[in-house]
């Protein structure tokens, strides 16, 4: 919009010369009137060239003059007036042109920490503010690396599509941390350009992105011509900016993540305490039950025992139930005792000695095919000599106990087999089977089945009693002794349960 | 984008720059020429100005042949400078000789089109084509100050408006051929370009601005009255401001040329 000022004082001109006014004439003031304009909407160059064009209008009026009457103080006056709009013209243009470039470099500072809040990802953000930098600069390219290294720093340039060498100008500044000015690329000796020198020179500057760990990155720009009064100055100012607002948008990225992190692991806490929680109150519901069924039993028969005198045949069986409930409040006590101790950190007291594993099997296959005649056991016995390292009681209860289990999780009439041989996968250690095709566990399951308190739960064994510590003190036991145990189970298919315990040195 | 994806070598020497002696070449070459066209004047006046001729001539294809080397960097510059000056030569003794052999001066630009054509150097200088827009605007910008002048000139000074076709026409070839040709390719084509690379575009305008303006004051063909040497101080360095603003913006020597071609249009009708 230059041309309407322009017209104004071409008017004022106009009227001068019809009015037949000389220098002094009071129409002269109005030429400052539209060179403020165009210094206000142009800045210097517009003031000049309104200031300019209002001296040389008035020049035919003011130059006669001189020449008639020499230097006098109206002449002076009409050559004042030639100089006087240029003067304010360039002044008002260039104070203008300063505060304008403040206003867009404060403006600059401001969108691109908006931009470089850390709310989305630094390489999302980087385009936007390459092209706030680029108008803040009145550049005609900007790109922006971020990163330590040029191989693998983040790169965004405007206008987009710029190739990278990774020796290139913004390589050197991001390496070295030095400030890289050319005052044309072009032709400057130092840059292996394919452009010809072009018409107007293409100023370069490459500016290290500097925070309070060192160089985060570098900034580049090019101008086509000359770059605008300031511009270094401007550049210098909006890297230090730039620097900060991207090791700032990178910390912010951290803690959030560190804040979902952390999150995550106080809700997955909270989730597995409230499931202890909730297995602790079934434990006590089940303790309370396990306890009570056999102490029941134990106030019943010895009730009957004390206020009738009974035959001694059905005596004996009263004494063989009360035997029987005894044990297994024993045993619930037992487990109970060996869990608080491993709770607590406390070693389990093993004796271990040389076990030969075919006399335990086989008694316990026997005991178990007895108490439970509705399933069928199946006992391989094992190769000549098989025998461990081990304590024969804490032996004795990690097989009962797998046992157990597996009569409990598979339905009536079904198979139980028992096995033992040297640990085809791992030398040294024998290997002792249970398998069961019962109802299997789901997988998710698996890795939960050797915590406390853990029963899978299913309709069809709903009503098997037990602590869910079975299989827990299972594989404490097997550990104490240097070995492991393991499941492979499928649902619906049934579960194969490995005890791997230390064989005897020598043995296979 | 050259900072992204050019090799940049910190170490790497300056280019290279035209050897002293190039300089040194032209300008005896030119000084000789001068001389001998002077000596011609003085001990021959009956040969109808060719030594005058030949001294105009050796001037303005000096400076395009400087023109030439400093828009070169001195690479592959003599054979077309030696041609480009012949041809000024050429058409300023022609000038001399024929009434109508100022319009040898055509063959000058004409020439040096031919010259640059597919040089990139040359294009960097600004030989290359304008948008319409910068032409009307540098004829109109360069026509208002010929006007002022003639304006001011008749207001100020009561110089008058008038010339003979013929004279006006022989001194428009002179400007178009050689005088506002040589200022605007080695004033506002290679040195301005050369300069404003080394340093901020204004100083070197000034700076080509001035060199330009001493040029025309040392020219013999200037009145020698104080108010016409300020005058053409004053037009002058404004008409080099112009159209160094011009070669700014448009990237190209013609609007330049243009403007100060219409400038010289007005200007020779002025008669004192």
């Amino acid at each position: 919009m230059i041309a309407l000022p322009l017209g104004l004082i071409a008017a004022v001109a106009t009227a001068m010369a019809l009015t037949g006014q000389g220098s002094d004439s009071v129409l002269r003031h109005l030429y400052l009137a539209p060179t403020i304009w165009a210094a206000l909407s142009r800045g210097a160059i517009g003031g000049g060239l309104a200031g300019g064009l209002a001296g040389l209008l008035h020049a035919p009026f003011a130059l006669p003059a001189v020449e008639r009457a020499g230097l006098t103080s109206r002449s002076l006056d009409g050559l004042l007036s030639l100089v006087l709009p240029v003067l304010v013209g360039l002044l008002v243009g260039h104070l203008v042109e300063g505060s304008r470039a403040r206003a867009d470099r404060l403006r600059a500072v401001l969108a691109l920490k908006r931009r470089l809040d850390g709310q989305c990802p630094l390489e999302d953000a980087l385009g936007d503010v390459a092209e706030i930098l680029r108008r803040a600069l009145r550049a005609r390219r900007v790109a922006l690396v971020v990163g330590h290294d040029i191989r693998s720093a983040r790169v965004a340039s405007v206008p987009t599509g710029s190739l990278v060498d990774t020796s290139c100008a913004a390589a050197v500044t991001l390496a070295s941390g030095q400030a890289i000015t050319s005052r044309d690329l072009r032709a400057d000796a130092r840059v292996w350009a394919d452009e010809a020198p072009g018409a107007s020179p293409l100023r370069g500057i490459s500016l290290p992105l500097v925070s309070g760990s060192g160089v985060v990155g570098a900034i580049a720009v090019e101008w086509l011509g000359e770059p605008p009064r300031g511009a270094r100055a401007a550049a210098d100012e909006l890297a230090a900016h730039t620097g900060l607002a991207v090791e700032n948008a990178r910390l912010t990225i951290r803690q959030q993540r560190f804040a979902e992190e952390l999150s995550e692991k106080v809700a997955a806490a909270t989730a597995r305490l409230r499931e202890l929680d909730e297995a602790k109150t079934e434990f006590l519901s089940v303790v309370s039950h396990e306890l009570r069924t056999p102490l029941t039993a134990l106030q019943g028969f010895s009730e009957l025992l004390l206020r009738s005198t009974l035959p001694p045949e059905k005596a004996r069986r009263c004494l063989v139930y009360l035997h029987t409930e005894a044990c297994t409040l024993g045993r619930i006590v037992g487990e109970m005792l060996d869990l608080s101790r491993i709770e607590a950190g406390r070693p389990l007291e093993l004796r271990p000695e040389p076990v030969d594993l075919d006399p335990l099997l086989e008694r316990n296959v026997e005991l178990f095919a007895t108490e439970h005649r509705e399933h069928r056991f199946r006992w391989t016995s094992s190769p000549p000599g098989a025998a461990v390292h081990a304590d024969p009681d804490a032996l004795d209860r990690m097989l009962k106990n797998l046992l157990s289990n597996a009569v409990k999780y598979s339905p009536s009439g079904g198979r139980v087999g028992v096995s033992a041989n040297p640990a085809p996968d791992d030398p040294g250690m024998v290997e002792v089977a249970v398998e069961d095709d019962g109802v299997g566990i789901p997988a998710e399951q698996l890795p939960r089945i050797f915590d406390k308190y853990v029963r899978v739960p299913h309709p069809e064994t709903a009503a098997a009693r037990g602590l869910g510590l079975g299989l827990s003190l299972v594989k404490a036991l097997a550990e104490a002794h240097g070995g492991r145990v393991e499941v492979e189970s499928l649902p619906g298919k049934g579960s194969r349960f490995r005890l791997l315990l230390p064989g005897l040195k020598g043995q296979f | 984008m050259l900072l992204l994806s050019a090799r940049f070598e910190p170490s790497a020497v300056a280019s290279r720059r035209p050897r002293r002696s190039a300089y040194a070449q032209v300008t005896l070459a030119a000084a000789v020429v001068v001389a001998t066209g002077l000596a011609i004047e003085t001990l021959r006046p009956s040969w109808a100005g060719f030594g005058h001729g030949l001294a105009t001539g050796a001037v303005h294809g000096g400076l395009i042949a400087i023109g030439w080397l400093v828009g070169t960097n001195g690479v592959g510059w003599h054979g077309p400078a030696v041609r480009c000056a012949a041809a000024t030569l050429f058409a300023a003794i022609a000038t001399r000789l024929s009434p109508w052999g100022a319009l040898a001066f055509l063959l000058v630009p004409a020439g040096l089109i031919y010259e640059t054509r597919g040089c990139a150097a040359m294009r960097a200088i600004g030989m290359c084509a304008a948008r319409p827009a910068h032409l009307l605007a540098a004829v109109a910008a360069g026509g208002f100050l010929g006007l002022h002048l003639l304006l001011t000139a008749s207001l100020t000074f009561g110089y008058r408006v008038h010339t003979s076709p013929a004279v006006y026409a022989s001194a428009l070839a002179y400007d178009i051929g050689a005088n506002v040709l040589s200022a605007e390719w080695l004033f506002r084509g290679a040195l301005l370009t050369a300069w404003w690379r080394l340093g901020s575009f204004w100083p070197a305008a000034l700076a080509t601005t001035a060199l330009a303006l001493g040029r025309y004051l040392l020219d013999p063909a200037l009145p020698a009255a104080p108010e016409a040497r300020a005058g053409a101080v004053f037009y002058l360095g404004l008409v080099g401001l112009l159209a160094c603003s011009l070669r700014a913006w448009s990237g190209s020597l013609l609007p330049g040329f243009l403007a100060s071609l219409a400038f010289f249009a007005a200007y020779r009708t002025l008669t004192p």
